[in-house]
């Protein structure tokens, strides 16, 4: 503090805590720039592969449902008088309307097959092996409640494939022994599919059940940042890997398997 | 390694438990941080995820406009949609949207009545179990593909299965009421239907009941329905046939035929009549 400072260092200074201020503030407050910090410059293995990004590509293609789905939202009217002409005008009319409604649309079909690609990806890598057991049961539930979305908005139209479908997917999970009759009547609201089978599917769609994919979205990303992602398996410097590129090795490396092999002695010499 | 001091072959946990602390090691001394390379693939990837997704909207949009603008005109990816709901409709196919196609065939597998459940609740629950398992019982510490042969020929066994069943889905035919119709004169003569029977019977050919039911060899057998070539023989009854058809479950617990009530009761008596003198091939 004692050593004099030029005024060009006193400007820069001044420049530098300028811009630093609303950082240290947010810092200071809540912590969430060193998380931040954390999250960007976290180490992870060197030898990461593209097809390490389906999951940032699942979560893109969610990011253009829940943004396009709140767009629809704004001009949807969910009752059986007004659902059909509310999709019409949104195709037809709103400006850019056909965009929004195609995007949501499609979106859905590009999210379950990234999906199953990323999902295809994890069992290829064996990722899902200790400790990441629980973020693939995480990844299947998930699963299941992407296409839940996919069977309730598929009602949403009020079209007659939407209509139909409807009525025969319900009726199919009134088949189920015990817990059947009671969801299909719960799906439906009543007897009959009518307005309050729509508004039902409507709540469902636009609600619980992405509000239950993000709280689960959110789990999965933490349990990734907690625990890494793998390296791919066949590579030679993966992360974690205690093969050396030997038969002997590997076959030393499960004992067990096929006869017991000691640790480091050389395979089929116990005979 | 030897953090069971003692035994000959450590545990295979604290195997596990050496190897992920191996990788945390790893990682911290070889490994490269996220930003910005990882984070550069993953932009990459996402931009080429919204660039798809906006363009199969645009040929959705544009190949379905010409030549007349109207969003039921059948395009590259298929209609902006179709007429609006008609719970009395004429004419209806029901089917999911692609990626319940699988779900669909499987119920043409396990069409008999006894079976029906099997497809709709029995094989997805198993197979659902089977998913969320994989961890708790592949417990097999090695990673690479071609050393674990169970679970690559599971794999490709599971892809494949879902593919076929997909692609059956997509292809299955389905009993359109203007094919249908068609043969309602081949019916009344067949069955030697009286006048008062041939409404019903033109009805039944468009009302949809040939998505799942068969009649003289016409529709497809889904979800466990019954010929009908000869349900008049059981003499069921007209007043049964109206009360089943407009509530199937509430006389047949657990059916999961949709309700027709809103025919309006004109035309379920029309359909019932023509049920009642279905007394097969004369
Ligand atoms: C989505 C599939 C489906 C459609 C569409 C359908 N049914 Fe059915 N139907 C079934 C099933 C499954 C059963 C067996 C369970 C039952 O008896 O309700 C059945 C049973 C029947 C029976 C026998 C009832 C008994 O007690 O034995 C008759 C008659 C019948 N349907 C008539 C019709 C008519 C008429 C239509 C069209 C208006 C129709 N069904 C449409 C699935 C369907
Ligand atoms: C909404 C859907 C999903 C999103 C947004 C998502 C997102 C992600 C992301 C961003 C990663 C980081 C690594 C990578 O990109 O590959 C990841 C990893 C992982 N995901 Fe998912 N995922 C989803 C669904 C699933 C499904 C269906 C499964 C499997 C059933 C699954 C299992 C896993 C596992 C086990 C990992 C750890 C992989 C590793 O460590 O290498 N996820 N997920």
């Amino acid at each position: 503090m004692a050593r004099q400072l030029s005024r060009a260092q006193v400007r820069k200074q001044r420049m530098q805590d300028a811009v630093n201020f609303p950082l240290d503030w947010l810092e200071e407050r809540s912590g969430l720039v060193g998380g931040v910090r954390y999250f960007l410059f976290r180490k992870v293995p060197g030898d990461t592969n593209w097809m390490q990004t389906l999951g940032s590509a699942t979560l893109t293609a969610f990011l253009v449902q829940a943004i396009t789905g709140v767009i629809l939202a704004m001009y949807y009217k969910p009752t059986p008088n007004d659902a059909y002409a509310s999709i019409q005008n949104i195709t037809d009319h709103v400006t850019m309307g056909w965009l929004v409604r195609g995007m949501h649309k499609w979106g859905a079909s590009v999210f379950i097959i990234l999906m199953f690609l990323h999902m295809g990806r994890v069992f290829l890598f064996g990722a899902y092996k200790y400790p990441r057991e629980l973020n693939w049961v995480i990844g299947v539930l998930l699963l299941t409640m992407g296409m839940m979305e996919g069977f309730t908005g598929y009602l949403l139209p009020w079209d007659q494939t939407a209509y139909w479908a409807s009525v025969v997917g319900i009726n199919l999970n009134g088949t189920a022994p015990f817990l059947g009759p009671w969801l299909a009547q719960f799906l439906r609201s009543g007897q009959e599919i009518s307005g309050d089978t729509l508004t039902r599917f409507y709540s469902l769609h636009m609600l619980l059940v992405p509000g239950g994919i993000m709280a689960l979205i959110g789990l999965h990303l933490y349990l990734v940042i907690r625990l890494g992602v793998t390296s791919p398996p066949w590579s030679k410097e993966a992360a974690g890997s205690e093969l050396v590129e030997e038969p002997a090795a590997a076959t030393a490396a499960r004992p067990g398997l096929t006869r017991p092999v000691a640790r480091g002695t050389a395979a089929g010499g116990s005979e | 390694m030897a953090a069971h001091a003692g035994s000959e072959k450590p545990r295979p946990i604290d195997e596990r438990r050496a190897g992920f602390a191996r990788y945390k090691q790893d990682v911290k001394e070889r490994g490269k941080p996220f930003y910005p390379y990882a984070m550069f693939h993953d932009t990459v990837m996402s931009l080429v995820v919204v660039s798809v997704i906006v363009a199969l909207a645009c040929i959705w949009k544009w190949t379905s406009w010409a030549p007349h603008h109207d969003g039921t005109h059948q395009g590259l990816l298929g209609p902006e949609y179709t007429a609006r709901a008609d719970p009395g409709t004429d004419n209806f196919v029901p089917r999911p949207d692609w990626y319940f196609y699988f779900l669909f065939y499987l119920l043409r597998i396990f069409k008999w009545p006894e079976s029906v459940f099997l497809g709709t609740v029995g094989v997805p629950t198993i197979a659902l179990l089977l998913l969320i398992g994989v961890p708790f019982y592949d417990l097999r510490r090695e990673r690479r593909l071609l050393r674990r042969p169970l679970a690559a020929v599971g794999a490709v066994l599971v892809v494949l299965s879902m593919a076929v069943l997909t692609w059956k889905g997509a292809t299955a035919s389905e009993a359109l009421a203007s094919e249908v119709i068609a043969d309602v004169p081949h019916w009344i003569s067949q069955e030697k239907l009286p006048p008062q029977a041939q409404p019903g019977a033109k009805l039944f050919a468009v009302a949809g009941c040939t998505a799942c039911h068969t009649y003289l060899g016409t529709g497809s057998s889904n979800l466990g329905a019954p010929d009908l070539t000869a349900i008049g023989t059981r003499n069921l009854g007209i007043q049964f046939q109206i009360n089943h058809l407009k509530c199937p479950s509430c006389v047949n617990p657990g059916s999961p035929m949709p309700k027709f009530a809103s025919l309006g009761d004109k035309r379920l008596k029309q359909l019932a009549t023509f049920l009642e003198a279905s007394k097969g091939k004369q």
